[in-house]
């Protein structure tokens, strides 16, 4: 095709997970922040070395469950005292404590939801499609090669001064993924 | 969260010097023994009361101890091998101290246990639970507990302190061995004593969860304790090089599980009782409903399980000792009240504002037993290793992983300080 192509980002391979390990260092101490590692199975001290703080899931599953037992609460007060108030065993018509345990249930529900859908807009979730797939080598990374992507995106992305550091860090192979 | 070397609470260069508090409780004790002794001689039914409340709030530390000592070895863990020694010693302090300590409740069980001097054919509870709630069951079971708790407590911190000089393997199997049949007798001793020594106060009641909510609160105290204890053990230099952030961490979420476990049983014991709406049930929560016990309910909800749940929330929390040491006294207070509110209402139906003195008896018993089990535990813990330094699972509870020297490094490190 004639139309110009832009870069999306740099994928570098590498052999082993020390190399990669390393590498990740360089590229964190660098101050780089749109970039990723990929490898075929979780690398232990891989969070530390890239510079990962905790996750803000956490955040999402919070706000889950606190609307979940909010709703809860608030759906069974409607249900049992204003909508179809009726009288089961002398309790009053609502009460926290007959109330918890649903209320409590949707805790749960809405916290996980909370969780899953924190995870997937944090990771941008779902993609169909990644420029990545383009690259042939990139097919390894489920396999035995260890893989990292700068985007073209990072504020001091820059093609040669990137190229030269995972060189460095011992990259057998660089490439430029285009979008 | 970081996974680094670093360590929880501040580094060893502040070293905290406690040589100078050495002298505290024996001063304290004898304090509360002084005072003990006065209030008994006034009104024993209050001191009965008063050192019972006094007695099962260390009770729950002793148990707490053994169990965090039998799940380890039934988990076949290794993060806790630093912190084991801590509960070793805490568990045998069950026999003998605990059971000497036993003898004034047993002196004075027909004062504070009402069916001990009625006649059962005038009070049916009393005469379906004859079977149980009788003078010589009541005696020999008690004794019976004691005995289970000694062998328990002895075989495992043998076979632990044996290790220390061996560094066999062994060891390990046998402590494993003794907490398998260990986990069920430890269940059945601490469900029974919690029975008659607190619940048989009130012998019309009945709960089924009793045993295991004694057992949350009992463990949930205990971590807050252990975890404040090996902070200040890291500060004091005796477990320096061994706590480090995975023991923090365990140990908080850990605390962080118990937290809402405790929460989870004491709430479904509440609401099965509400719901069921039977009188020989709910007596017992309507008499906690009366003057400041209300109070005390309140707090329990929101002291002893929402605000140590928010706080332990976030993985940093947890790892904090600036949360944690504050928590830990916070645990405390919170498990007085507990203690308080399950025994209490029985002798003061208002609260403890209805007779002032009573809360002064109960601090006195509290420094009294709390002074004796502390010269007892840390004499244990001077004559002894810090930590369990030749348990082979020492060097992987540092994370060194992988390295077969690690643990005798770990104890040359030890043995060259």
């Amino acid at each position: 095709m004639a139309q110009t192509q832009t870069p999306y980002a740099l994928l570098a391979e590498f052999d082993t997970p020390a190399d990669v390990m390393h590498a990740a260092e360089v590229i964190h101490g660098k101050g780089f922040t749109r970039w990723d590692v990929y490898t075929p199975f979780p690398i232990h001290g891989m969070d530390a070395a890239m510079g990962l703080g905790n996750s803000k899931v956490g955040w999402f599953a919070f706000v889950g469950g606190v609307a979940g037992y909010g709703l809860g609460m608030l759906m069974i007060w409607w249900m049992n005292a204003i909508d179809y108030p009726l009288i089961v065993g002398g309790k009053p018509m609502f009460s926290p404590f007959g109330a918890f345990p649903p209320a409590y249930e949707l805790t749960i529900l809405f916290g996980a939801f909370g969780a899953i859908l924190g995870m997937m807009f944090l990771n941008r979730l779902p993609r169909w499609y990644s420029p990545l797939f383009k690259s042939a080598r990139f097919a390894k990374v489920t396999h035995d090669k260890f893989f990292i992507v700068v985007e073209s995106t990072d504020p001091k992305y820059s093609e040669a001064e990137i190229r030269r550091l995972l060189e460095l860090a011992g990259s057998k192979h660089i490439e430029l993924v285009e979008e | 969260m970081s996974s680094h070397s670093t360590t929880v609470g501040p580094g060893a260069d502040s070293r905290l010097d406690l040589s100078s508090w050495k002298k505290v409780p024996y001063i304290v004790g004898g304090i509360g023994l002084v005072i003990a002794l006065i209030g008994a001689m006034l009104d024993p039914k209050q001191f009965g009361f008063t050192y019972l409340t006094a007695y099962i709030y260390f009770l729950s530390i002793c148990v707490g101890g053994l169990f965090l000592v039998l799940i380890h070895h039934l988990f076949d863990a290794a993060w806790s091998v630093p912190i084991r020694r801590v509960a070793e010693h805490l568990s045998v302090l069950l026999f003998p101290t605990m059971a000497i300590l036993f003898i004034p409740i047993a002196i004075m069980a027909p004062t504070i246990y009402p069916w001990m001097t009625m006649d059962p054919n005038t009070d049916h509870a009393l005469h379906a639970k004859h079977a149980l709630l009788n003078k010589p069951a009541w005696y020999i079971i008690s004794g019976g507990i004691f005995l289970v708790w000694w062998l328990l407590t002895r075989k495992l911190r043998a076979w632990s302190l044996r290790q220390d000089e061996t560094g066999s393997a062994q060891c390990t199997y046998k402590m494993r061995f003794h907490s398998c049949w260990g986990m069920f007798l430890f269940a059945i001793s601490v469900t029974m004593a919690i029975m008659l020594w607190v619940k048989s106060l009130e012998h019309q009641w009945f709960s089924t969860m009793y045993g295991v909510y004694f057992f949350a609160e009992s463990v949930w105290f205990t971590l807050a304790t252990v975890y404040f204890l090996a902070l200040v053990l890291k500060r004091t230099g005796h477990l320096s090089k061994v706590i480090t952030n995975r023991q923090g961490h365990d140990l908080g979420v850990l605390m962080f599980a118990f937290t809402v476990f405790y929460a989870y049983i004491h709430f479904s014991q509440y609401f099965i009782i509400w719901n069921a709406n039977i009188p020989e049930e709910t007596f017992w929560y309507i008499k906690r409903e009366q003057g400041t016990w209300w109070q005390f309910g309140m707090l329990l909800i929101f002291g002893h399980f929402f605000l140590p749940f928010l706080a332990l929330l976030r993985i940093d929390a947890k790892l904090s000792g600036t949360v944690i040491v504050p928590l830990a006294i916070w645990a405390w207070l919170m498990h007085f009240c507990d203690i308080s509110y399950n025994i209490m209402p029985v002798l003061l139906p208002d609260g403890y504002d209805q007779a002032p003195l009573s809360i002064i008896m109960v601090f006195a018993c509290m420094a009294f037993i709390g002074s004796v089990l502390a010269v007892v535990w840390i004499k244990h813990f001077l004559s002894h290793p810090a930590y369990p330094i030749k348990d082979p699972r020492l060097g992987e509870a540092l994370g060194i992983h992988q390295l077969p020297g690690a643990t005798t490094y770990v104890v040359a490190q030890y043995e060259g300080k």
